[in-house]
């Protein structure tokens, strides 16, 4: 997991050169169904984006060409600017939180002891949850009337908030529930990582009588650590695309606390009817993923332990 | 590997029947009756109602058969419709909310049933003049008013006696409801257990309370006498309305429940919240499912202002341009199918919609409903009791979902503190740029 | 490990079980009560009736939308396993040029939101003419970045003796991909198959965009289709929709929970 090596290229064959034109076809006949649908489906309508990101448009298309009025008006918004606030907190709310709790999870079930099967099982339930679904029960849950968590807060005599109207707390509750049904996704992953660290390097911890924080900082983070840095890497680019909970659960309210960007380009381009304006956010969120996600594999590169 | 391709052959197959099964949306079905689709955006009980209204359309008469479907949310089913309008895919019969009327007219998809109206000479004058009027523009019948609903303030008759006050005697004024509210509110050190009143974050509320005092939404006779440039709601029949939340939210005798209906009503059955404004259609859920008398009156007004009755809210029957002359039939006679008394009646009963004849409230199962649920009269009274001005049809303008943002914006932010002419104004600011962008539009 | 701490350790697992499995607990809890005991905001229901489970069968056409979304989700299942399987085994065993700047084309696709190429697309799908059937909703989903780059991590793996062994008995590249390398890689299969299936089963905003007819409709469609905007939503028919959406997931999950793992981390680690 690091791009620098992946993009190597690896040595799996001794090729002839009379061979290699029709290898290079072959090749490429592997890859065509991909070619073709990441080309009508992901690179086409990226580059229609970019082109509409310069025009007012609508859902039909564009109809007059404004340069770079889409990108001066959502860089002047206050409402861009809290949508580029409510991404960055939440992501920053939901990714270490996710790992850490997942992590936490995976090193007390990595033992092997009776009945740790169901326990598995059991954290990793959330994966099979949809976003509809799952946002459709925190709903619930947070009702300040009705919902679980005020009765709890009423049971200990504490104030009743009321997590999804206030603006303080929205971004907080959203996050919580986004923790949740992410976690099951990276447990799986993060327990299967510790599963295959070889036990000898515990053993011989064992022997040198070396402390459990000791062993976890020593052994098992380095050992992890190609696991971590790819489940970081998955979750950073799935929070940033968060969108089902946010339609359910808010809406992007109250005050716009919660309208993250691919929710307020959902609002411009579905509801609005300014797909110009939509596009625009697209462009600058994508090249903000990029961003990170380079930086990410440049800075992550260095930290993780390869065997 | 056998059993993966054995798998993959079956799948095959079973996809290849998928694609040969789909079905044009409009046509004719095999034994020769003239089919329609109908897009519809009633989810739940409603749903059931509508799926019922049409069966037994289909069952009248044997020329023409409406096939319902359900397209989500009302901005969901707009958004759908705008994408495949003119297309094969699109159904003859639409229901749009209110807010997208100017939309469909500037779309150029759809036909006026004035047309329709005038080659048979439909007497429309049968039809509740307050609802029809807010489909019409330049005098024209655009769209088959369908399911209307208006608010209403509902409020908690058991803790009206408990508090002392009428529950006969509802609060019509700001000054009245603003002491109402005041007795109503039970607190218990800094901890307040019962609220006076709600309004739930949603701009049609707004609208509404604007337009009982005969305010504009927007200049140009709300868009009603030409293109509006400019929002007129942050003058100073817009900021009464925000001051009263302001103030009252101060007082600490205002509940904010967010911008979810379900949350609000969650909150009355509970008695968090003793009186709140809702929606005429949900006025009979809230009597069954309450376990105390609940009470319904008129929307309230600021002091000294002679009250102009109400917006209808709601949404009305489109129909498609680009369709045949037999299914422009079908769609017409079963537009007026719904409006005849006994479906209206029927349909006022399941939904707690109006009825847009208002024939139907002299139907039987009307009369026997009113006497169970007295409380549906009121909505009705209320609705006749509305004078028709461009105040209370409505602003006429296509970025209404946009403004409603803005307006639920500026709401939310006096619930931190914000003084409720800067939040008005900046909720005027935000949409006077979208109407000017959307001006640029084809 | 002594008792003392094998007993806390229990104690441990089982308060994060209960936390973690607290929202599936209620909503099915939720789903066995009548209006006005969710309304009290109670925890348990008074007895186990099934009238809401009924109703919602009768209120939304649940089965076809069930077998739809598991029609769909099998076919991108099945497409996402050939076509990523395909173009990972070129990226690993063949050599030509450009191989690596298309991956790492393929891999940039992960970071593209798809809500933002929404709007094209659905206007390339619908002049196609793929509205309303399955076409619509699965050929998008066939090539998938995650599932090459997963596929591509588990190939490399394999030894490459294995290779030059069938170069040398000269079978076709083709037979030795089909009859070599995918038997070989079957847990890795059956996670990114798990994988896909399950984000598949859950998209909610795709298929309500490109199906207007209840034949063609997923279930996730259905649960917002209980919902109501202006009069009160029945919460415990909702619920009860929502514990029929999540049950089928969930059986698939805790069925293959213990080769989804193993193969999840093959792709993560190596």
């Amino acid at each position: 997991m690091n791009a620098a090596r992946e993009l190597q290229p690896v040595q799996t064959e001794e090729q002839q050169p009379r061979k290699s034109r029709f290898a290079f076809l072959e090749g490429w006949l592997y890859l065509l169904p991909s070619i073709i649908l990441f080309s009508v489906f992901v690179f086409y309508p990226m580059f229609r984006t970019i082109y509409l990101s310069f025009f007012l448009a609508d859902q039909i298309g564009p109809f007059e060409f404004a340069g770079l009025e889409n990108y001066h008006y959502i860089l002047r918004s206050d409402s861009f600017q809290s949508s580029i606030k409510a991404t960055v907190l939440f992501v920053l709310f939901t990714v270490p939180a996710t790992i850490i709790l997942a992590l936490f999870l995976a090193l007390l079930t990595s033992e092997k002891i009776m009945g740790i099967g169901i326990f598995r099982t059991f954290f990793s339930s959330t994966m099979g949850m949809s976003v509809a679904a799952s946002s459709v029960i925190w709903m619930f849950m947070y009702n300040p009337s009705i919902g679980v968590f005020s009765k709890i807060a009423e049971w200990l005599g504490l104030p009743v908030i009321q997590w999804l109207q206030n603006p303080d707390y929205a971004l907080l509750a959203v996050s919580l529930s986004t923790i949740w049904m992410s976690t099951g996704f990276a447990y799986l992953i993060l327990l299967g990582g510790l599963q295959n660290i070889d036990p000898h390097l515990y053993e011989n911890a064992r022997v040198a009588g070396v402390s459990y924080f000791y062993q976890l900082r020593r052994i098992t983070l380095p050992m992890l650590s190609p696991t971590l840095f790819f489940i970081i890497t998955v979750s950073f680019i799935n929070a940033f695309q968060t969108f089902g909970q946010i339609d359910i659960l808010t809406k992007g309210g109250p005050v716009e606390s919660t309208n993250v960007i691919v929710y307020s380009i959902y609002k411009d381009a579905f509801i609005n009817n300014d797909v110009g304006s939509a596009s625009a956010q697209a462009v600058i969120l994508f090249f903000c993923v990029l961003v990170l996600t380079v930086l990410q594999f440049k800075l992550g590169e260095k930290k993780v332990h390869y065997r | 590997m056998k059993k993966l391709l054995v798998g993959l052959s079956v799948l095959f197959v079973l996809f290849l029947t998928a694609c040969s099964g789909t079905e044009s949306a409009s046509g004719t079905t095999e034994d020769g009756k003239t089919e329609i689709i109908f897009w519809h955006a009633m989810g739940g009980e409603l749903e059931a109602s509508v799926n019922d209204i049409v069966d037994n359309y289909n069952n009248s008469q044997d020329k023409y058969t409406v096939k319902p479907v359900y397209q989500g949310s009302y901005e969901e089913s707009l958004t759908k419709l705008k994408t495949v309008a003119g297309t094969e895919d699109a159904p003859a019969v639409t229901q749009i909310f209110e807010a997208g009327t100017k939309q469909m007219i500037d779309s150029g998809n759809v036909q006026p049933v004035q047309k329709f109206i005038d080659e048979e000479n439909y007497d429309t004058s049968q039809w509740e003049e307050n609802i029809s009027s807010y489909y019409q523009v330049d005098s024209e019948q655009y769209s088959m008013p369908f399911n209307s609903s208006t608010p209403v303030l509902v409020y908690n008759k058991d803790a009206f006696e408990k508090a002392g006050l009428d529950p006969e005697n509802a609060p019509r004024t700001y000054s009245e409801l603003k002491d109402a509210a005041e007795k109503l509110t039970i607190k218990e050190g800094d901890q307040t257990s019962q609220y006076g009143l709600s309004i739930l974050n949603y701009g049609w509320f707004f609208e509404e309370l604007l337009a009982t005092q005969g305010g504009m939404y927007v200049d140009n006779e709300n868009g009603r006498d030409g293109e509006a440039t400019k929002a007129a709601f942050n003058d100073e029949k817009g900021q009464r309305v925000f001051e009263l939340i302001s103030d009252m939210h101060e007082a600490g005798t205002f509940y904010n429940v967010g911008q979810t209906w379900d949350d609000m009503r969650a909150a009355f059955q509970s008695k968090t919240i003793t009186m709140m404004l809702d929606s005429s259609a949900g006025v009979k859920g809230l009597v069954d499912n309450a376990d105390f008398e609940v009470g319904v009156a008129y929307l309230p007004h600021p002091d000294g202002v002679d009250p102009q009755g109400v917006v209808i809210g709601g949404a009305s029957l489109w129909m498609a341009k680009d369709i045949n002359e037999k299914q422009e039939q079908a769609s017409w006679d079963f537009m007026k199918y719904l409006s005849t008394p006994e479906v209206q009646a029927k349909w006022h009963v399941e939904s707690g919609y109006f009825a847009i004849n208002p024939a139907a409230y002299e139907e039987d199962i009307v009369k026997q409903e009113w006497e169970k649920y007295p409380q549906l009269k009121v909505t009705v009274d209320q609705l006749h009791d509305t004078v028709s001005s461009p105040a209370t049809q409505g602003a006429l303008i296509s970025i209404f979902p946009e403004a409603r943002q803005q307006i639920v914006t500026g709401m939310e932010s006096l619930y931190q503190g914000a003084d409720p002419k800067e939040a008005l104004d900046k909720a005027a600011a935000e949409v006077d740029t979208v109407l000017e962008k959307g001006s640029r539009s084809r | 490990m002594t008792s003392t701490k094998r007993i806390s350790l229990y104690a441990v697992l089982i308060i994060c079980t209960a936390i973690m499995m607290f929202p599936i607990f209620y909503a099915v809890s939720i789903s066995f009560m009548d209006g006005k005991e969710v309304l009290d905001g109670q925890l348990l229901p008074s007895g186990f009736s099934l009238t809401n489970y009924v109703e919602v069968f009768e209120k939304v056409p649940l089965l076809t939308y069930l077998i739809n979304s598991f029609a769909t989700s099998a076919i991108v299942m099945i497409g996402q396993l050939l076509v990523s399987s395909l173009a990972a085994f070129a990226f690993v065993f063949m050599k030509f040029k450009g191989r690596d700047f298309v991956f790492f084309l393929f891999i940039s696709t992960m970071m593209i939101p798809w809500e933002a190429t929404m709007v094209p697309n659905f206007m390339t799908i619908q002049s196609l003419g793929w509205t309303n059937n399955y076409v619509g909703l699965t050929i998008p989903f066939f090539a998938l970045a995650f599932g090459t780059f997963l596929l591509r991590q588990h190939f490399k793996t394999i030894p490459k003796e294995l290779y030059e062994a069938s170069q040398v008995a000269g079978i076709s590249r083709f037979r030795f991909f089909w009859t070599v390398i995918l038997p070989i890689s079957r847990s890795s299969l059956v996670t990114l198959g798990i994988y896909s299936f399950l984000t598949n089963w859950n998209m909610y905003l795709w298929p309500l965009l490109v199906t207007n007819t209840e034949s063609a409709r997923t279930v996730q469609i259905g649960l917002k289709q209980l919902q109501t905007q202006e009069i009160a939503s029945d919460w415990g028919v909702v619920m009860a929709g929502v514990v029929i959406v999540i049950l089928p997931t969930l059986i698939l999950l805790f069925a293959g929970q213990k080769k989804l793992q193993k193969g999840l981390t093959q792709g993560a680690l190596k």
